[in-house]
């Protein structure tokens, strides 16, 4: 199992982390996951990634911080 | 798939086209400019007076044409994409209120400049019908969304506070408009207070405040407002509003005392709210300072600077009763405060929405320009400086009403200034967009 591709979102301007998903899901290998964190849900991308067939899930961090994993379906 | 519960957060799926909010942003700054005109054309004599015809219809060609306008624009963007509101047919909406606040105001600052009775009369019915259909989609909106959190709660104040905006401003054209025909007992003057506290402090304060409840953290990388400071400042607003109004039905000496009281009141809390956003700004985690974030840290200054006049103004009342000390005022809160703030956020609302929806028209086959791309740094700046030189060209002007020539011009300057940085995106946005539709991306109909 490769380690997850990693994007601290928390301390960019948006739309910048998704700019940033949006870079690593375009060579992100089948089975590979990419984990977001994030200040806030990205309901943008959720809408992205319900088009193009990824699945994700969110876990919200007793921090606050929304950590969001992404696997190509 | 698993969602944590909902907080504060940008959704996409409720978002208006993106001609809904353009259309408002686009008109805005060309009256600006038309003011700006109205003060070097009729020169020192607008600046005699808070009453003269020049400063009436200045002010409400800025606060209806540019404020009102932009703030309608950005509040059917903001509370559907924020709130996840469903707008009520918002390019219908969008069809009908804007056309008419445009004309609405060019009646009003006609009825002002021409002192044509039926003119105000006109501009009252256009704004009850435009506003009226405004505020009814937007209260639906608001008081049906499953969102909840401060700023909600601070919009849908700020709603009610253009209602009664409206309805005095409405009620005060129909007394210029009928003079001899309607008789309320409530005193012009008083009449006059109201509606400018409600307008300013109700509406448009009221509205900056919520917003910048999700903006200021969000995009300025701020610690987020203090909850306390999140509730007192608009509650007490909102009351201090209230008991502002009391002076409609009572206008003893004692009463006025009273209200002077309730005044301060409320110029403290807005600069304690002023100045907390100023100390989240410099906590921001990033220490670069973009034009939106300069801004609105001369916006805070501005409404800083307002609070202590209007205080200066309470203790030395030779220089308060002045017929400069409103002209001061409303200098700091109009361009200072609210342009600024306004011109600061459509530098950052406008690449942002440009970005959002080529991203969801070109999804993962094209990928949309950086936000960087839209509008071009140093035209930004170069706006921006020419707004602050303007603000302290027109604050010049109040003291030496001589210098009211180059201010309006200085002033029409950057509003033009401003108006050509926004055409720019709207045009990079046009260019991308057929890009994609050329090359077949995934454009969904009734987007743009």
């Amino acid at each position: 199992m490769p380690e997850p591709r990693v994007i601290d979102g928390r301390d960019m301007e948006p739309p910048e982390p998704l700019q940033r998903a949006l870079a690593e899901l375009a060579t992100l290998a089948c089975g590979e996951e990419l984990v977001m964190l994030l200040n806030c849900e990205p309901l943008p991308l959720y809408a992205i990634l319900d088009r193009s067939g990824y699945r994700y899930r969110t876990v919200r961090r007793a921090d606050g911080t929304n950590q969001v994993h992404i696997q190509s379906g | 798939m698993a969602r944590s519960s909902i907080q504060p957060a940008l959704s996409f799926e409720q978002a208006p086209p993106i001609s809904v909010p353009y259309r408002f942003f686009l008109t805005a700054p060309l009256f600006g400019a038309v003011a700006g005109l109205v003060l070097a054309v009729l020169g020192p004599e607008t600046f005699q007076s808070r009453w003269s015809s020049g400063a009436l219809a200045m002010t409400h060609l800025i606060v209806v044409d540019f404020m009102l306008q932009t703030m309608c624009g950005s509040l059917l963007q903001f509370v559907a994409v924020v709130a996840g509101a469903n707008i009520w047919r918002p390019r219908l909406v969008a069809h009908i209120v804007h056309p008419l606040i445009t004309a609405g105001a060019i009646f009003l600052a006609s009825a002002f400049l021409l002192e044509q009775q039926v003119l105000f009369l006109v501009a009252a019915a256009v704004f009850i019908t435009a506003l009226g259909l405004f505020l009814a989609v937007m209260a639906i909106a608001l008081l049906r969304t499953p969102a909840r959190g401060m700023s909600i709660y601070v919009l849908r104040l700020a709603v009610l506070g253009l209602l009664v905006t409206v309805a005095l401003g409405a009620t005060l054209a129909l007394t210029l408009g009928l003079e001899e025909h309607l008789q309320t007992d409530w005193s012009l003057l008083a009449l006059i207070n109201v509606h400018v506290a409600w307008g300013l402090g109700g509406w448009a304060l009221m509205l900056v405040i919520g917003v910048s409840y999700l903006v200021v953290p969000m995009f300025q990388l701020t610690p987020s407002y203090p909850v306390w400071l999140t509730r007192l400042v608009p509650a007490g607003l909102f009351l201090v509003l209230c008991l502002w109004s009391l002076q409609l039905v009572a206008a003893s000496a004692a009463m006025r005392a009273w209200q002077s009281g309730v005044a301060l009141v409320g110029v403290l809390l807005a600069g304690l709210y002023a100045a907390t956003t100023l100390w989240l700004q410099s906590r921001r985690r990033r220490r670069q300072a973009d034009p939106t974030l300069v801004f609105w840290r001369g916006a805070m200054v501005s409404l800083i600077a307002f609070a202590l006049s209007w205080i200066v103004f309470e203790a030395l009342p030779q220089l308060g009763g002045s017929l400069s000390a409103p002209l001061w005022l409303g200098v700091l809160a109009i361009p200072g405060l609210f342009i600024s703030v306004i011109t600061g956020m459509l530098y950052k609302i406008m690449p942002f929405l440009n970005w959002l929806h080529l991203q969801q028209q070109g999804g993962m086959v094209m990928t949309a320009p950086n936000m960087k791309q839209m509008i071009p740094e140093s035209a930004m700046r170069g706006q921006m400086r020419l707004h602050f030189a303007a603000l302290g060209l027109l604050l010049a002007a109040v003291l030496w009403p001589v210098l009211a020539l180059p201010a309006g011009l200085a002033f029409t300057a950057s509003c033009l200034w401003l108006e050509w940085n926004l055409i720019g995106a709207a045009r990079v946005y046009a260019r991308f967009r057929d890009k994609i539709r050329a090359t077949g991306g995934a454009v969904e109909s009734g987007r743009s």
